[in-house]
């Protein structure tokens, strides 16, 4: 008793808020749950007890309707329910050793399920090792970002229609893939992705006196860009997810050189969805934002997403997709093009560590 | 991995996702009275779901994939962009600046004011795309989705038969002679043109959804008309919210029927004022939200008494405006004597 004590007051939860938060956020809670576990242990934390049975034969099936009669079925509901009181309860039946072991395996299991703690120093040399900068390729952005699109951090870049949010991602796939060597993934909504225009960039960025590339060099580079057709929310989670394991795997093996993730844009898969009756819309926006910052974290990649605007007070354009976007990327970018010519302003609406406000000007040129 | 595929709600499909379920592995062990416990769902729900779930639960083997399913890399695709072949629009101009003619795989919006003759050129190209690979087209059938009621049938078969006088003459000058398709009489353009015709915007959100089967029970289509795109979503809408997400939903159907059957889809659409920077200008009708739903956009305007069309938005051609006319026999180039008539 006195070890499920220990362990109660670290993870002790006011029984009444509890339950009420819990029954409030329980729709939600899947959802994070979701997002901050990996992918193989959403399987353990989604299991039901009689799943866990086959890995631990503790979790008999006396313990299933001990569990069962107080309303609990699976990992996720153990978080949820008062513990205090089914420890309580568990002493009274005529098991109770059985029984406290069953807990403390179920409890052993959820703590094999949240992230290391990492504390300030691993945080900085995680950050000086593998969080670098990516070039853009684009001076007066580079310059803006002191840098480029960092690694581990989601960027968004919001612009009105025609205002060069393809040109900017077609710009930095190129250099990313030429510069730093490494593999990009190409989300692509709109049929935009244009493997010419990755060559004409690639060309620019190579070989500035207008000769051409060598073909050798110029196939190795482009089959590093690897571009996908997504047409609506569930194909991309279907993508991502795969990138995932695919990830996983090429991290055992050590040999992990993708970048980028370049998704344009996400607009177009969240309008369909969004403001509809019921919060299904924000909760698959808020779950797929989740999934790109863990990627990002987890496997060190930049993400850059292009949203629309939408007219604003005043006829402003000020970014799409609602207030609760606005928490989830880490960098907000909005573009403007000066009509008709190929000059791009840019400023910066959020940043973790640049005030917010600055502008800059770039140009693309044909 | 497959959630998204199944036939189901979408709105059940948000509840699996957030329940934890993205692939169907884990669904293939599930009791359906326990599916419906953790989805809060009936049971004949969650029977209906498990049911559509295959039972063999493909089990993705990690590992060894280079290449996520479906995915092209970039040098691929630059080959398969070289040898994909443009729908002439019969003015050389315009071709010019197009990089050859309308691109399939690709969804162009053409706006313009009214008289400016998107109607034309909508009906130029679903004659040109039944032209002969060696003469500009695609040597396919044509959609044609018809919401304002502007298609006349007199009008194309006008401009077919002018298309298939210059379809002689080239072929004369060349000593082309393909005999098959030098047979084709201008009649027969007519047959290859499939119209429909909507009155309100159900019928085109519920067309649109039908167009997947009836392409693939069609495979020889080639392009796809929608003239105009935006007549139905402009009126009587009460609801702007959910005007946004049919056409959302609308664009992202369109640029998926594009790409599976490799296909040009055109839309038309007209104009509106807009308030903006203290005066108004003419900007494309729907709204910023629309904007973005094209890959390409050619806007029709006038300057001075002469037809322009001027690139705005493509991913890899050049800003640029070039000359047209209408004339009798269709779209031509800009000859300098074609005036706009004034009504006085």
């Amino acid at each position: 008793m006195s070890e499920i004590g220990r362990r109660f007051t670290a993870r002790r939860v006011n029984r009444k808020e509890g339950q009420r938060r819990a029954q409030e956020s329980h729709s939600c809670c899947s959802a994070l749950l979701v997002a901050s576990f990996g992918k193989v242990t959403i399987v353990q934390g989604m299991a039901s007890l009689k799943r866990l049975e086959t890995e631990f034969p503790i979790l008999d099936p006396d313990f299933q309707s001990f569990c069962a009669l107080r309303g609990i079925f699976t990992v996720q509901d153990f978080l949820i329910r008062d513990l205090q009181s089914l420890v309580a309860d568990a002493e009274q039946q005529p098991s109770s050793e059985r029984f406290m072991q069953a807990i403390n395996q179920v409890l052993y299991v959820i703590d094999g399920l949240h992230q290391p703690w990492l504390n300030g120093v691993d945080l900085m040399e995680d950050a000086q090792k593998n969080k670098h900068v990516l070039s853009t390729g684009c001076e007066g952005m580079d310059f803006l970002l002191r840098g480029g699109l960092r690694r581990g951090q989601v960027t968004e870049l919001a612009g009105p229609s025609s205002s060069g949010k393809t040109q900017f991602c077609l710009l930095t796939a190129s250099t990313v893939a030429y510069k730093h060597m490494g593999g990009v993934i190409y989300i692509d909504t709109g049929n935009s992705f244009s493997a010419k225009r990755i060559a004409r960039f690639l060309n620019q960025i190579s070989c500035p006196a207008s000769e051409e590339m060598q073909p050798r060099v110029l196939q190795e580079v482009m089959n590093s860009i690897l571009c996908h057709s997504v047409y609506d929310i569930f194909s991309m989670f279907d993508v991502l997810h795969c990138l995932e394991s695919k990830l996983k795997y090429q991290m055992c093996r050590g040999d992990n050189d993708e970048r980028l993730i370049i998704i344009d844009s996400i607009s177009s898969l969240i309008t369909p969805i969004l403001g509809s009756s019921g919060s299904q819309g924000r909760a698959l926006m808020v779950s797929a934002m989740s999934l790109l910052k863990k990627l990002a974290h987890e496997y060190n990649l930049a993400v850059l997403v292009t949203n629309h605007t939408v007219g604003g007070d005043g006829g402003i354009p000020k970014p799409a997709l609602g207030e609760s976007w606005k928490t989830l990327p880490h960098v907000r970018l909005l573009l403007s093009r000066d009509c008709g010519s190929n000059t791009y302003q840019v400023s910066l609406l959020k940043h973790p560590s640049i005030a917010s406000g600055k502008a800059a000007k770039f140009i693309i040129n044909d | 991995m497959e959630v998204g595929r199944l036939p189901i709600s979408a709105a059940l499909k948000g509840k699996l996702v957030s329940a934890g379920y993205t692939s169907l592995s884990l669904l293939s062990s599930l009791s359906p009275s326990h599916l419906a416990r953790d989805l809060n769902i009936s049971e004949n729900e969650a029977l209906d779901i498990l049911n559509h779930a295959p039972h063999d639960g493909r089990i993705d083997t990690s590992g060894g994939h280079h290449i996520i399913s479906g995915a092209q890399t970039a040098w691929d695709m630059l080959h398969e962009e070289e040898l994909l072949t443009r729908i002439t629009t019969s003015s050389v101009d315009i071709d010019n600046i197009l990089g050859g003619g309308i691109s399939c795989r690709e969804v162009t919006e053409i706006g313009g004011v009214p008289g400016i003759g998107k109607t034309q050129l909508g009906i130029q190209l679903a004659v040109n795309v039944q032209l002969p690979v060696h003469c500009g087209g695609l040597g396919g059938k044509a959609i044609y989705i018809d919401t304002e009621g502007s298609f006349m049938v007199e009008r194309v078969l006008q401009i077919a038969e002018a298309c298939w006088d210059d379809m002689l003459a080239n072929n004369a000058i060349s000593q082309n002679v393909h005999a098959g398709q030098v047979g084709m009489q201008p009649k027969d353009f007519l047959e290859n043109i499939l119209y429909f015709r909507v009155c309100s915007y159900t019928e085109q959100i519920a067309l649109i959804n039908y167009l997947d089967k009836f392409i693939s029970e069609h495979r020889d289509v080639k392009i796809v008309v929608v003239d105009s795109i935006t007549f139905h979503f402009r009126q009587d809408f009460e609801d702007m919210a959910l005007r946004t997400r049919l056409l959302s939903g609308m664009a992202l159907k369109l640029m998926k029927l594009a790409k599976k059957f490799c296909l040009a889809v055109v839309l038309l659409n007209q104009v509106t004022t807009k308030y903006a920077e203290g005066s108004f200008h003419l900007t494309l009708a729907l709204g910023d939200s629309w904007s973005h739903a094209c890959t390409n956009r050619i806007i029709l305007y006038w300057n001075g008494n002469e037809r322009y069309a001027y690139i705005d938005k493509s991913p890899s051609l050049r800003s640029a405006s070039a000359p047209y006319a209408v004339t009798a026999r269709g779209i031509r180039n800009n000859v300098s004597n074609c005036k706009r008539i004034k009504l006085m």
